[in-house]
């Protein structure tokens, strides 16, 4: 599988950030910047694990994410939503969507990471 | 996670700021220690900070925006930590403030202050004032910004020593706030400039230093500066540093403004009575402004009146060039002795001279020195009809006159034309008694008389004075000379 991580965040500081923690984690990190792109990274690249902020412009975060479920090459590869929500009911909204794991805003890094390493781990 | 943040809970927008700007302080001193990657990342720090604090502030929340930002400053905020923690004490310390101010500003409930004060609490009821801030660093103009401008202040900031003078050349500053490390031009010379400068140098200056800076602080209040303030600053003590120098500005714009007035005065005055007065008694006037009234009062004053006997038929015979000659000595000579006694010469007609002792000024020896300087005109008229003689031109005898009495003096006139002057019947008597006095002598009245203090040799006229309006006959004395 692969080890690489599709960050999709339309937030060019959160972006940035994540992506200097990921690779100083170790981590090969690609990006995208609304639910499209994310997309097209997703059926050329075969990311491990992408880790999706859900408010995003042009295409959301749900939408690229049941999208995503629909189409058989990139189906299978599992989806953390970012959200600025705590709230039960967010969290149940994203994994209808097809996310498998959910994480809020601001990010605790360590935990993010655990969540990962813990996807990559189940392939 | 409880999400009560509003966007009016403005004292976690202060401690925020406060700690980036604390921070940004720290960071600068360390910035030769540290790698690139470490400045990449705290450029990004201060960066999220800013946008945070922004948004905290603004009227409109947008949470998810605001989430990323505070999970930005949070992830490079931590690397810090992670990467210069150890290493540098003082950096984690103020990165662990600015990440607790943060998460403070995120979960709506203040947490106690690192550095206990009472932010937020007191405030320091002040006038209005214009503040300039000048600072290098962004965050420290906006807290200054802030707190001030909440306390009613008017701010403009300038970004360096350039900027601040350019301000302070446009606009009418009350204090400004200075800090001293700045790189385009250091603090203590955009000091010296504001003290050099003839309209700037009673501005207030309050400098910002480090306390590391302690030296520098000394220096510049030595050099002029007002007071200081140590980074990072209270700003209870900031409020009320400013309500200070505010007080300070306005007092000497209400001194300069108070002294304007008086030059203005003074040139009035100058414009009004120089003509009339001596410089001596002007100068007076102007030192004891309570003895001057301007509006039309009842004042005791010897009046005198000269004038050349025969003037009339002697100027038949001389060409118009030699009048002009004659008259002009002549009242050259007297108006010299007039203001050495300290006499106002209310007007020259022809020939003739009337003026006053006593008036604008009163002085108890008024009538004395109106009869010196009446003996020493006559004396001077020796001299007077020598140049005459050599000048081909005919000897005059002048006649003088004195009264004393109460008499209106104010300025009288219309608004176009007026004149400080004398109304009233002791004016028409003074008149009366000169139409009678021979050339060559003085004659006074009893009134003056009676109001002289050293002795003079007088004889008394035999027939007394017969003036319309009075039904007394008026005595006169000849007065000859001052006794030793």
């Amino acid at each position: 599988m692969s080890k690489t991580i599709l960050l999709v965040e339309d937030n060019e500081l959160n972006r940035d950030m994540l992506v200097r923690r990921l690779s100083r984690a170790g981590l090969d990190v690609i990006t995208a910047g609304n639910g499209e792109e994310a997309l097209e990274q997703m059926r050329s690249a075969q990311p491990g694990v992408v880790l999706m902020d859900m408010n995003l412009p042009v295409m959301d975060g749900w939408t690229a994410c049941r999208k995503a479920r629909e189409e058989d090459a990139i189906a299978e590869i599992p989806i953390v939503a970012l959200t600025a929500h705590a709230s039960a009911e967010d969290r149940k909204t994203a994994m209808d969507a097809g996310c498998c794991e959910y994480a809020t805003k601001p990010i605790d890094f360590p935990e993010l990471l655990a969540k990962i390493k813990k996807l990559q781990g189940d392939d | 996670m409880t999400s009560s943040l509003t966007p009016s809970n403005a004292p976690w927008s202060d401690l925020l700021l406060r700690a980036t700007a604390e921070l940004r302080e720290v960071y600068q001193r360390h910035i030769p220690e540290l790698d690139s990657a470490a400045h990449e990342d705290f450029s990004k720090l201060f960066e999220s900070a800013l946008r945070l604090d922004r948004m905290i502030s603004a009227e409109v929340l947008d949470r998810h925006e605001l989430r990323n930002i505070l999970s930005a400053l949070q992830g490079y905020g931590e690397m810090l930590r992670e990467d210069l923690g150890a290493l540098h004490p003082e950096l984690d310390a103020t990165l662990t403030r600015l990440l607790r101010a943060a998460q403070a500003a995120n979960e709506g409930e203040q947490e106690s202050e690192p550095e206990s004060d009472d932010s937020g609490e007191r405030s320091i009821a002040s006038e209005p004032g214009f503040i300039l801030a000048v600072d290098d660093l962004q965050e420290n103009r906006e807290l200054v910004a802030r707190y001030l401008s909440r306390s009613g202040h008017m701010v403009v900031t300038a970004s360096g020593g350039g900027e601040a003078l350019q301000t302070l050349e446009q606009a009418d500053v009350d204090v400004v706030l200075l800090d001293l490390m700045m790189p385009d031009m250091d603090g203590r010379e955009v000091l010296r400039r504001i003290k050099e400068h003839p309209d700037w140098r009673a501005t207030p200056v309050i400098v910002i230093s480090g306390r590391q800076d302690m030296d520098g602080i000394i220096e510049c209040i030595e050099a002029g500066a007002d007071d200081y303030l140590f980074k990072p600053f209270n700003p209870v003590l900031l409020q009320a540093r400013i309500k200070a120098g505010i007080e300070r500005k306005r007092w000497h714009d209400r001194e300069e403004l108070y002294r304007q007035q008086l030059e203005r005065n003074e040139k009035f005055i100058r414009a009004t009575f120089g003509r009339y007065l001596s410089d001596e008694i002007v100068t007076d006037i102007l030192e004891r402004p309570e003895g001057l009234e301007l509006g039309g009062d009842l004042r005791r004053v010897t009046i005198m009146m000269a004038d050349i006997r025969g003037f009339t038929s002697i100027v038949e015979h001389l060409a118009p060039d030699q009048v002009v000659t004659l008259i002009n000595r002549y009242l050259a000579a007297m108006t010299d002795i007039i203001m050495a006694h300290q006499g106002t010469i209310d007007e020259f007609i022809g020939d003739a001279i009337l003026a006053v002792f006593g008036a604008p000024q009163h002085r108890d020896d008024d009538a004395d020195r109106a009869a010196r300087c009446a003996l020493e005109m006559q004396a001077a008229m020796d001299a007077i009809n020598h140049s005459n003689r050599e000048d081909g031109l005919p000897e005059i005898q002048t006649a003088i006159a004195l009264n004393t009495g109460d008499v209106i003096a104010g300025n009288i006139g219309s608004e176009r034309r007026s004149k400080y002057g004398f109304v009233g019947h002791p004016m028409n008597v003074t008149s009366r008694i000169e139409d009678v006095t021979p050339g060559g002598e003085v004659l006074i009245a009893d009134s003056t008389l009676n109001e002289l203090q050293g002795s003079y040799r007088t004889e008394a006229i035999p027939e007394p004075l017969q003036v319309k309006g009075i039904d007394e006959a008026l005595v006169v004395h000849r007065l000859l000379e001052e006794k030793a």
